[in-house]
């Protein structure tokens, strides 16, 4: 009873946190069920897997209902983030438990970094799109419609070959760690692609579902999803996001970020301990 | 809304696959909750180890109203949402002559599907 609430308060957190920052709330949904309750990591990720998918599916109605979300862009990226999924969900459980942790504390220090540049320059660190280079010239004209069909009214997609690869490199983080892999995908079509960053990341959202739920079937079908921690720290994520993007405009978001990094500091700190011993 | 061609417009589309994203999303959302307040009218404690997935027994279990049912039809609704969503997309570009995005989707079930078996055939 009282583990049931405290996994809908930490649910409740992590989906704030996650939505005040932008980051979803897997980051903060694994070390959460590792290092507070005790969880093997595997199991973690396929909790986190779900919080991702339900969190993801509110935004992108709301995304898709207002025109942000490209859903064309979107449906051709995530066919290859949801084979990096399938890689990656096979993979997690060939892997070793520690090497999961491990990864996972690279995966906050790369996070807090992020968040301390951005704290240091504003929103302005982030980094402008690559100038077009004709890197066309080699691709041919069926290619070049393609991706003029998957171009928005005011902007170009380009370079749709490296979004691609960059695709199943979100889907295999994104299976292995239980996160949503916007971390990659919104760089990814932001800076390489020239897509606006507020369509990317609206994009981004829509395609985590589909990425997630490549790797959660197979958590769920191996037995990897543990049904009693899921459902009420799921419900716990999905308040707190909706709470997130209710009081957003209202909160001091510097001052959360130096926050949610020494958090996140905090956290690799304890799962590198926990992957040494 | 049609765009006067008798096809569905892109933002038809999109309105169509956001309503779908909302309804499946709110709709496991509840189902969730009810598991969560059967798990509590019950004193099943979350950290006891939780129950396969059966999917031969999962009516029963609603019958019943037995909390597992509705948390694992919950977390199967949570998983189906995103494919319905591509479903969605599928029929449409179909209705509007899409064939390149068309096939987009299909690849992209294809690799659901792959998920499944794989999944299947590795769990024993």
């Amino acid at each position: 009873m009282i583990d049931g609430l405290v996994l809908i308060g930490g649910g409740i957190v992590a989906g704030l946190f996650g939505s005040l920052l932008g980051l979803g709330g897997g980051i903060l949904i694994v070390p959460l069920l590792t290092l507070v309750f005790n969880l093997p990591v595997l199991t973690a990720v396929g909790v986190s897997l779900i919080c991702v998918i339900v969190t993801s599916g509110a935004a992108a109605g709301v995304y898709l209902e207002r025109h942000v979300a490209n859903l064309r862009l979107g449906m051709t990226l995530e066919l290859f983030t949801a084979i990096g999924a399938l890689v990656g969900g096979l993979v997690a459980f060939l892997l070793p438990e520690r090497l999961l942790e491990v990864l996972f504390s690279v995966l906050l220090l790369y996070v807090s970094v992020t968040m301390l540049r951005r704290r240091d320059g504003g929103e302005q660190d982030v980094p402008a799109v690559l100038p077009d280079v004709s890197d066309q010239a080699s691709t041919t004209a069926t290619d070049q419609s393609f991706e003029a069909s998957l171009s928005g009214p005011d902007y170009r997609v380009r370079r749709l070959g490296f979004g691609l690869v960059g695709s199943v490199g979100a889907g295999v983080v994104s299976a292995l760690l239980g996160i949503g892999g916007g971390l990659i995908k919104v760089p990814v079509m932001h800076v390489v692609m020239g897509v606006p960053l507020r369509v990317a990341t609206a994009t981004s959202n829509l395609m985590i579902g589909i990425t997630a739920s490549a790797s959660a079937i197979i958590y769920l079908l191996r037995g990897g999803i543990d049904a009693y921690v899921a459902a009420p720290t799921a419900i716990g994520v999905f308040l707190g996001a909706s709470l997130g993007s209710r009081i957003a405009h209202r909160i001091d978001l510097r001052i959360l970020r130096g926050l949610f990094v020494v958090i996140l500091l905090y956290t690799a700190w304890q799962m590198l301990q926990r992957a040494a011993s | 809304m049609t765009g006067g061609t008798g096809r569905p417009s892109t933002d038809d589309l999109d309105r169509t696959i956001a309503r779908l994203l909302t309804i499946g999303t709110y709709g496991s959302v509840a189902l969730l909750a009810v598991g969560v307040l059967l798990m509590i009218a019950t004193r099943i404690t979350p950290l006891g180890g939780g129950p396969r997935f059966e999917p031969s027994i999962l009516v029963d279990d609603l019958v019943h109203l037995r909390a597992q049912g509705f948390i694992w039809l919950g977390l199967v609704c949570v998983v189906a949402t995103p494919s319905a969503r591509v479903i969605a997309s599928l029929v449409g570009y179909i209705r509007g002559g899409e064939r390149s995005m068309a096939t987009v989707a299909v690849l992209i079930l294809v690799v659901i599907g792959l998920s499944v078996a794989l999944a299947r055939g590795l769990g024993g």
